[in-house]
């Protein structure tokens, strides 16, 4: 799929981090490729919830770089970064439980004022989650796991953003989901959007992946494109042994 | 005699008038998950700047509503802005606090401007009254009524049908998922605090022409009525504080025809603890909700506390043991003793706010039961002096963990609101029980301190008692802190989850800590009674059980020395400055303020 290396649109650069005295990040770099697929895999506690809460301006590092479309994120808001065209799957959905799901998908174009359009994103988003069709005047805290995970996509989704980023979107599914998320995602990327994903279950995440770096204690021990690493032994012993306490 | 269709009519006009200040408190909590104890003072300054405006400006009825409203949005976005939103990244206790001091002040300036003396607010509205059924309505009930639906109305159709409404809605069920969709949480909390202080400020205004009097007692009522209502329906609940602010009103109305006016409050706060202790979540909660607080992060702020050698701590034993002896004038002892009363207030608040970490706001209601223990035992039954004390301390240890223990198993804001409920409770009981309590007329005629029939009638002997008893109070403590009782509670203060799993009682170790607290504020309210001679049910009030928590947090929550240390400065420095009492409360409330702000841990640390 990768030919050459697509211009960056995200980029971690020498990023280090802190909560209180404990060091979390140790001059992490990350670059997400325009239209790609990017995954960063690691265990417990190795930083990658971190990461997420960094992109989206959630938590400050302490030195180094973040820059999107060119332009630095350091020291912007989350609202402004979101306004600048990146979307987030929260870790375990964090959908607005009392809201029901169509409001949860509109809260997505929160930033957007084209009522039309918005409108028309919210019939695409049927045809792209049919089931929730049926679904759209039900409280959001109502639906299962799987279908809540359908809503944050498309609550995503709704602000067109050029990228998404995503805390471990197949944690706590079905089988059957997981496999329906990842083929989302999929398309979601074909149409334009690139992904950021943050995941545990790497052997699935590297199937979908264009890059991939793998976390171990706030240091990237590997990165590399997701087909060599998919076979590097290096990948299983570096984080599995985590992913599988889990 | 009135019918049962005109307290019911009441019951509802006064529940409108609770509900325009429980929406607000409810659209607080919902978003900053915050108890803003400054409600009431929003509603004090609506009502005075009503008064500005009818008797001053003379403004027609709609302007003068317009007006109170934009004025109290103003303060309210204020207090957001320099009062609150600093706080946003400290502990959880911090704001809580900073509401208090706001509240304070706010109270305090409104008295200095306008005089503690209750002005009459002419209602703009004719005064006649229609006959509908069995009872009877008048055009002020109407306007209170439609202001109260249209209110409900209009924030329904914001809260539906707005992007601004969308945010506060989104953000008050979860701040952060809101901002990663592009909300400023800040302006949803602006205006939030706008909202609820127009809210407030015209629920002042209708109150003080419903009763056609105001004064700056309105204040506390208010917050306390907003709270019980808005806990009643449920923390955060919208439409639940409006349900719970209209059955408050007819509780309380139906209350005062059967019991008699000086019920009304007794019933609120009744209403309050039953349903704190039954269903913490408020009436219309589902089962699925999470116990109330489950929020994560310490409530109180850890520091490393500043030690202090033993040998400087002898020194200074020694240095306020002999001053009697020095030529200090009566006025240095006197304000002395205050402070060693204080400081036996504040090591029982220590104990249970700081070392244990329910944050009380009512220990004045363990004052007060020592204080009547005493007095009575030795005015009625001859009891020695001494011994009725002690017998004081007992009882408050006894009654006072009674009370709290139904509050138990709450935890964070809602501890301090059960607390402030039971306070209030007390003080109504011993205002209602007047076959034993004297009722309002209060206790006069207490003999004086004295000691294996000794009167201690000369300053420095009532020091020396005093000084003794509270240093003896505090190596007990302290040495209780030092055992594996003060581990064990600290362990219950930073995670009471954990503490339980490792096999440590909640209610026993909270018992206890009571018990001991409980002791300590008692023998303070015992002595206190013998040296003023006088008492009745409100010597003892919720403004002492602030101070009291304004004295520990200058400490440092849980620290033995540093509650002495903040009883001698908070009463000592205004004291020593000649400050008048009018300017005290306000001072009191700036230093709160600025504690919160800059130095949380206070002045020697918490432990």
């Amino acid at each position: 799929m990768t030919t050459s290396a697509p211009e960056p649109l995200l980029a971690l650069s020498d990023v280090n981090t802190f909560y209180g005295q404990a060091q979390v990040h140790f001059d992490l770099s990350i670059t997400v490729g325009r239209g790609h697929i990017v995954c960063l895999l690691g265990g417990n506690a190795s930083g990658k919830s971190t990461t997420m809460k960094i992109i989206l301006g959630l938590v400050k590092p302490r030195s180094g770089e973040v820059t999107f479309d060119g332009a630095s994120l350091i020291g912007l808001t989350t609202p402004q970064i979101v306004r600048r065209g990146i979307a987030s799957v929260p870790e375990a959905r964090r959908l607005f439980a009392d809201m029901s799901v169509r409001e949860n998908i509109l809260m997505g174009a929160f930033v957007r004022n084209d009522r039309d359009a918005v409108a028309q994103d919210l019939d695409r988003m049927l045809t792209l989650f049919p089931k929730l069709g049926q679904r759209l005047s039900q409280r959001a805290g109502s639906l299962s796991g799987g279908e809540q995970q359908m809503v944050a996509m498309a609550r995503a989704l709704m602000s067109r953003p050029s990228l998404i980023v995503m805390d471990e979107p197949t944690m706590g599914l079905s089988p059957l989901y997981v496999d329906r998320v990842l083929e989302l995602i999929r398309t979601i990327n074909q149409e334009g959007v690139s992904v950021f994903m943050v995941e545990q279950n790497a052997s699935l995440a590297l199937e979908i992946a264009h890059e991939a770096y793998v976390l171990q204690t706030g240091k990237i021990v590997l990165s590399g494109p997701a087909r060599a690493l998919k076979d590097d032994p290096r990948v299983r012993d570096a984080y599995l042994g985590g992913a599988e306490a889990a | 005699m009135s019918s049962w269709l005109d307290y019911t009519i009441n019951g509802l006009i006064v529940g409108n008038v609770y509900a325009l200040v429980a929406v607000g408190l409810a659209l607080i909590f919902g978003v900053s998950r915050l108890i803003n104890f400054a409600q009431g003072s929003i509603y004090l300054v609506g009502a005075y700047i009503g008064w500005v405006a009818v008797v001053q400006l003379h403004t027609p009825l709609p302007l003068t509503i317009i007006f109170v409203a934009a004025v109290a949005a103003l303060v309210g976005l204020i207090i957001e802005r320099f009062g609150l939103r600093p706080l946003q990244n400290s502990v959880r206790i911090a704001p809580l606090l900073a509401t208090i001091g706001i509240s304070f002040v706010l109270d305090q300036l409104v008295m200095l401007t306008f005089s503690p003396n209750p002005r009459a607010l002419p209602s703009q509205l004719p005064d006649v009254r229609f006959q509908v059924g069995g009872g009877t309505i008048g055009p002020l009930d109407l306007l209170i009524a439609g202001v109260g639906i249209s209110s409900a109305l209009l924030l329904f159709v914001f809260l539906r049908y707005t992007k601004l409404g969308w945010a506060v809605r989104a953000a008050s069920q979860d701040r952060d998922a809101a901002m990663q969709m592009g909300v400023d949480v800040n302006r949803v909390n602006q205006t939030v605090f706008g909202i609820a202080a127009a809210l407030g400020g015209v629920s002042g205004l209708l109150v003080g022409m419903y009763y056609n009097q105001i004064d700056t007692a309105m204040s506390l009522q208010a917050t306390l009525k907003g709270v019980v209502a808005e806990v009643v329906g449920g923390a955060g609940n919208v439409p639940g504080a409006v349900v719970g602010s209209l059955l408050l009103g007819l509780v309380e109305s139906y209350g005062v025809a059967v019991f008699g006016t000086s019920y009304r409050n007794l019933f609120a706060f009744l209403l309050l603890v039953v349903v704190l202790v039954l269903r913490p979540n408020g009436l219309f909660a589902s089962a699925r909700q999470a116990p109330p607080e489950p929020l994560t992060g310490t409530f109180i702020a850890p520091s490393r506390p500043v030690r202090i050698p033993r040998w400087g701590l002898a020194v200074a034993v020694a240095l306020f043991g002999i001053l009697p002896l020095l030529p200090v004038s009566f006025y240095v002892l006197q304000t002395l003793i205050n402070a060693w009363l204080l400081g036996m207030l504040a090591l029982s608040l220590t104990l249970v706010a700081g070392t244990i970490g329910q944050v009380s706001l009512g220990h004045a209601a363990l004052l007060a039961i020592g204080a009547y223990t005493s007095a009575l035992l030795s005015l009625t039954l001859s009891v020695p002096v001494g011994l009725a004390i002690i017998a004081g301390g007992l009882m408050s240890a006894a009654l006072g963990t009674l009370l709290i223990s139904p509050s138990f198993r709450l935890r964070g804001h809602y501890v301090s609101i059960a607390t402030l409920a039971i306070g209030e409770i007390v003080s109504l009981v011993i205002l209602n029980w007047e076959s034993v309590t004297r009722g309002p007329i209060g206790i006069s005629g207490i003999p004086p301190l004295s000691l294996f029939g000794y009167d201690l009638i000369s300053p420095a002997s009532v020091y020396w008692f005093a000084f003794a008893v509270m240093v003896v109070l505090a190596l007990l403590q302290a040495r209780l802190l030092g055992s594996h009782l003060g581990r064990s509670f600290r362990a219950i203060r930073d995670d009471d989850i954990a503490a339980r799993a490792y096999g440590i009682s909640l209610n026993r170790y909270k018992s206890l800590a009571f018990i001991f607290g409980g002791f300590a504020a008692g023998v303070s309210g015992g002595i206190a009674a013998h040296l003023y001679s006088y008492i009745n049910h409100e010597t003892f009030n919720t403004q002492q059980s602030i101070l009291a928590l304004t004295v520990v947090i200058l400490g440092g929550l849980g620290n033995v020395v540093g509650a002495i240390v903040g009883a001698v400065a908070l009463v000592g420095l205004p004291e020593i400055f000649r400050i008048a009492a009018e300017y005290r409360i306000l001072i009191y409330g700036i230093v709160l303020l600025l504690l919160v702000r800059f130095r949380p841990q206070g002045l020697l640390g918490t432990i």
